[in-house]
């Protein structure tokens, strides 16, 4: 199946991804299209490649075949952190923070991730005696402070708050519970003010109250003109705030369509619920994929 | 022609006995996930025990054989899985590492104190006689090594792929818990890994040592089997058949090396090739390695890091260090221990206290091992005295410049490889540079390399007293540099890229060149610390710089605290006090040192019951490690933040 593209303003491209783990075929013939203002899903049972796919767009995974475009740059041989100057996020499925470091630390990486080290008005901040009157990150003027006062421990503490964190910027992060942990990831990600993000399942960990909380900070980004690559079980979430979702299965994309037209695809109903004809994937929403495929205690499979 | 053929038979036979040793590395590491730096050790105490049993003894070889390899490798393999081992799953990477180390010094120590090294030990080939094949002899000793490695070989083979027990095995490092889950006792799979890997190692010692004509020595007989971790590695430490071909074809370069090239050398470059060769082929498997992927390993760094001392802090503490240092000076001055003044034991504290800095910076903040500390000191110490005799401060800057220069090139062709590849290229540096550069009688001189003092115009350093307090300062900026460099934006990389390098490269930031830059500095900080230490000892020998007290040295950081300044200080006190009074025990009391910290990450001074809080300072607010539960009501304040940052 191409990619859709139909306005022209694709952030991210895949374009007919492979990849074989020895004689497992993790990802046969991918192709997805992710625009820029949009939040787009890409759903699939446990093991349909999900992860793989984002670690193909990502650079931690070289596909054995096809190509991965941001904008218009060909990526697909290019080393991660070559992808991520370019304004390529992500936050991981099973966490990868920076766990000796503090909340705000972990943000700060981000944030500080353009600035060269070695250049002496950097070096010269970590000079005790240094207080005043040295620039600090993204070109914020120079005049403010060191230490915890400076603009880029503010500016981590902004985007703290802006995933429900604030005050927490202290907390060491792998001392957080696994749902704060998940928005330290996405705050780390914000702070590198990417063009594309890619958020590999943000809502596990997370109740309704602070799920609806995340579905509108991620309307809010899209809204702000970036590009939202979606994987999440929560089918609820997935279907109101996704503009256009992608279905994965055993490697290859089933699917594609708005909400309303994923919702009614039989083929989806069939890859998700068995081969039970149901009439309205409904059923599924409000819990997630696992929960429908997932065998009750006495081993049999729900089929509703 | 019948040379040739008598030269590869030979080099068969060894790569044989590099094969069984080979063989033991894969097998521990398939199992267990942890390579074993005592591998060769173990084969050094089977090859004496079994000499002991035979040769002093009168033991059967039948006999002495069960008992070394049956009894005494099974029991030891089971033991120290038990009771070392299995209590650092789940530790950081360098763990493991410190902890075969410091049971490889342990090892040496012991063999040290039972086997005296000045008497000389020759073990007799297991079958005597040989036969004439294609006009070459044959020793029936040789074919007995090449049977006995083609049947390990073929055994490990059928017993890992065709075999219940050898899928467990196999499975156990991939997912312990799964392999529970299953039926199967992942604890007993790795034990089992342990005792073959013992027994491996044990086999391979033997009968390695009946083929060293000129007897054998612990160092040697220790390292005899790095040319098995070049073949293992060129297996990528997981394919047997591979490893074993590895290691035919290290046995056969190294003979033809040995007996082509090495008779066109000069007397003194034949030693130097006949000492680092087998170094050289395990660097040079590493280079030839492929990339090893970038992996999200969803594994959350749950240390807790030690507190980092801010800037007044450190200033204070180092002005206060600087006042006692004075006191001391003035104080203790002529002050003799067995024969050396106090002042120069602590100038020799400063120094190596600032090659423990460099591996609080490179260990400690970003988790790399270096086991060549003590090489790019010793760099450093001939820099300084081939400049100007070692009495100009441009000596200094040399030593760190050229040595940091030294270092960047050891990184670089293994940073693309895991954290314990770099170990064991540094472990090979390490050895190469003692015996193939340090023992060169032309580069120290047979009387060692004279290294004078500094002289300023206007200010005599040349007394001790001057000495001790220059290299205090020079400790003292060292470590506030660590501790600078901790507090900047390259410190939060070092520590971020130690902690998930996946993030860290998908946040933007190059993984290999943080890593060659944070090593390039702790070699140039060493090769300093060299250049000082030649300063305060004045003459430097080609024994001062070896592999094994550079070992010994790092197990004593990590006992202390490789991630503190004030572990780095205690280190290099405790190293210098325990040689100074007890020179024969310290590899032992740094392998038990290292063995009871375990997976303590933070070594002495980070345990918990340790700490104390002074009656005039506040305690911290209990509950501060508490989470409050989030909400998103900032969602609307943080749009601000999210705007500023997109």
């Amino acid at each position: 199946m191409p990619p859709a593209d139909p306005s022209g303003t694709a952030v991210l491209t895949v374009e007919s991804v492979a990849v074989r783990f020895g004689g497992v075929a993790a990802l046969s013939d991918a192709n997805l299209c992710v625009q820029a203002g949009t939040v787009t899903g890409l759903i699939g049972p446990n093991g349909a490649g999900k992860t793989t796919l984002f670690n193909v767009i990502s650079g931690l995974q070289a596909p054995d075949r096809g190509t991965v475009y941001l904008h218009d740059t060909d990526i697909t041989r290019m080393r991660p952190h070559r992808r991520a100057r370019l304004g390529l996020a992500r936050t991981f499925q099973r966490l990868e923070l920076f766990g000796t470091l503090s909340a705000g630390e972990n943000v700060q990486v981000g944030l500080e991730s353009s600035v060269k080290w070695w250049q002496w008005h950097h070096v010269r901040r970590s000079f005790p005696w240094v207080k005043r009157g040295t620039p600090t990150v993204g070109g914020v003027p120079a005049d403010e402070p060191t230490g915890p006062g400076s603009i880029a421990v503010a500016t981590s503490d902004r985007l703290l708050e802006g995933v429900g964190l604030g005050g927490l910027g202290a907390e060491q992060a792998s001392a957080m519970p696994t749902g704060l942990a998940r928005m330290v990831e996405l705050a780390r990600a914000l702070a590198m003010a990417p063009k594309v993000l890619l958020l590999d399942e943000p809502g596990s960990g997370l109740d309704d109250a602070e799920a609806e909380a995340l579905g509108q900070l991620l309307t809010t980004l899209a809204a702000g003109g970036m590009g939202v690559l979606l994987v999440e079980h929560d089918m609820e979430l997935v279907m109101r705030i996704c503009d256009y979702i992608y279905v994965l299965d055993f490697g290859d994309i089933i699917a594609a369509g708005t909400p309303e037209e994923i919702r009614r695809d039989p083929v989806v109903q069939a890859a998700y619920l068995g081969t039970v004809a149901v009439t309205d994937v409904d059923t599924a929403a409000g819990s997630t994929v696992d929960a429908a495929v997932e065998p009750d205690d006495d081993g049999e499979v729900a089929k509703t | 022609m019948s040379n040739f053929l008598q030269f590869t038979v030979f080099g068969v036979m060894l790569g044989a006995g590099y094969a069984i040793a080979a063989t033991g590395l894969v097998v521990t590491y398939t199992t267990s996930g942890v390579f074993n730096f005592a591998q060769g050790a173990v084969g050094m105490i089977a090859a004496f025990g079994y000499w002991e049993l035979v040769a002093a003894h009168n033991v059967p070889v039948v006999a002495a054989l069960v008992i070394i390899l049956i009894l005494g490798a099974s029991i030891s393999g089971a033991f120290v899985e038990r009771v070392l081992m299995r209590r650092l799953h789940g530790a950081s990477v360098e763990r493991p590492v410190m902890v075969t180390l410091g049971l490889m010094v342990i090892l040496t120590g012991i063999a040290t104190i039972v086997w005296s090294p000045t008497v000389e030990r020759t073990v007799e080939p297991l079958v005597s006689g040989s036969f004439r094949f294609v006009g070459i002899n044959i020793q029936y000793n040789y074919v007995l090594i090449m049977v006995v490695a083609l049947v390990v070989a073929i055994g490990l083979r059928a017993l890992f792929y065709n075999t219940r027990t050898g899928y467990a095995l196999r499975a156990v490092v991939d997912d312990p818990a799964l392999l529970g889950m299953s039926g199967v006792s992942p604890n007993r799979m790795s034990q089992y890994g342990w005792i073959l890997g013992f027994m491996l190692a044990a086999l391979s010692g033997i009968l390695l040592a009946t083929t060293q004509q000129t007897g054998i020595s612990i160092e040697a007989m220790t390292l005899l089997v790095v040319s098995g971790y070049a073949a293992a590695i060129v297996g990528r430490l997981k394919n047997l058949p591979l490893t074993f071909a590895a290691a035919i074809a290290i046995g056969l370069a190294e003979n033809y090396v040995l007996n082509y090239i090495e008779p066109h050398l000069s007397s003194q470059l034949q030693t130097d090739v006949t000492s680092a060769l087998p170094m050289v082929f395990l660097f040079i498997a590493l280079v030839t390695l492929p990339s090893v992927r970038l992996r999200a390993v969803g594994r959350l760094t749950s240390m807790r890091a030690p507190r980092v001392a801010s800037g007044k802090e450190s200033l204070v503490a180092g002005g206060a260090f600087l006042v006692v240092a004075v006191v001391l000076a003035v104080a203790f001055a002529g002050t003799n221990i067995q024969g050396t003044t106090l002042l120069t034991l602590g100038g020799m504290v400063m120094t190596l206290g600032i090659v423990a800095l460099s591996l609080v910076l490179l260990t400690g903040y970003s988790g790399q091992v270096s086991l060549c500390q003590f090489s790019f000191m010793g760099i450093g110490a001939f820099v300084m005295g081939k400049v100007a005799g070692g009495g100009s401060l441009f000596g200094l800057v040399a030593a760190t410049v050229i040595c940091a220069g030294v270092g960047a090139l050891v990184a670089l062709p293994t940073i693309r490889l895991s954290d314990l590849y770099l170990a064991l290229a540094t472990f090979a540096f390490a050895d190469a540079v003692a015996t193939g550069f340090f023992a060169d009688g032309r580069i120290y001189g047979s009387g060692g390399l004279t290294i004078y003092r500094i002289v300023l115009p206007g200010l005599s350093l040349g007394g001790e007293r001057a000495e001790f307090l220059m290299v205090t300062v020079f400790f003292v900026l060292a470590a506030w540099l660590v501790l600078a460099i901790r507090r900047s934006l390259f410190g939060r990389r070092l520590v971020a890229v130690n902690d998930s390098p996946a993030a860290y490269a998908t946040v933007g930031l190059n993984i290999g060149f943080t890593k060659v830059a944070v090593f390039a500095i702790a070699a140039g900080m060493a090769g300093l610390a060299g250049a000082l230490y030649g300063t305060v000892q004045q003459i430097v020998g080609t024994t001062d710089f070896d592999i094994f007290p550079g070992i010994i040295f790092v197990l004593f950081v990590t006992i202390w605290g490789i991630r503190t300044v004030s572990g780095a200080f205690l280190a290099a006190l405790t190293y210098v006090a325990l040689n100074q009074i007890w020179p024969s025990s310290v590899g032992l009391f740094a392998g038990i040192g290292v063995i009871l910290i375990g997976r303590a990450a933070n070594g002495i001074l980070g345990i918990e019951t340790l700490h104390f809080t002074l009656p005039w300072r506040k305690s911290p607010p209990a509950g501060t490690a508490q989470a409050p539960t989030p909400s998103f009501d900032g969602a609307a304040a943080g749009s601000e933040g999210l705007s500023a940052a997109g």
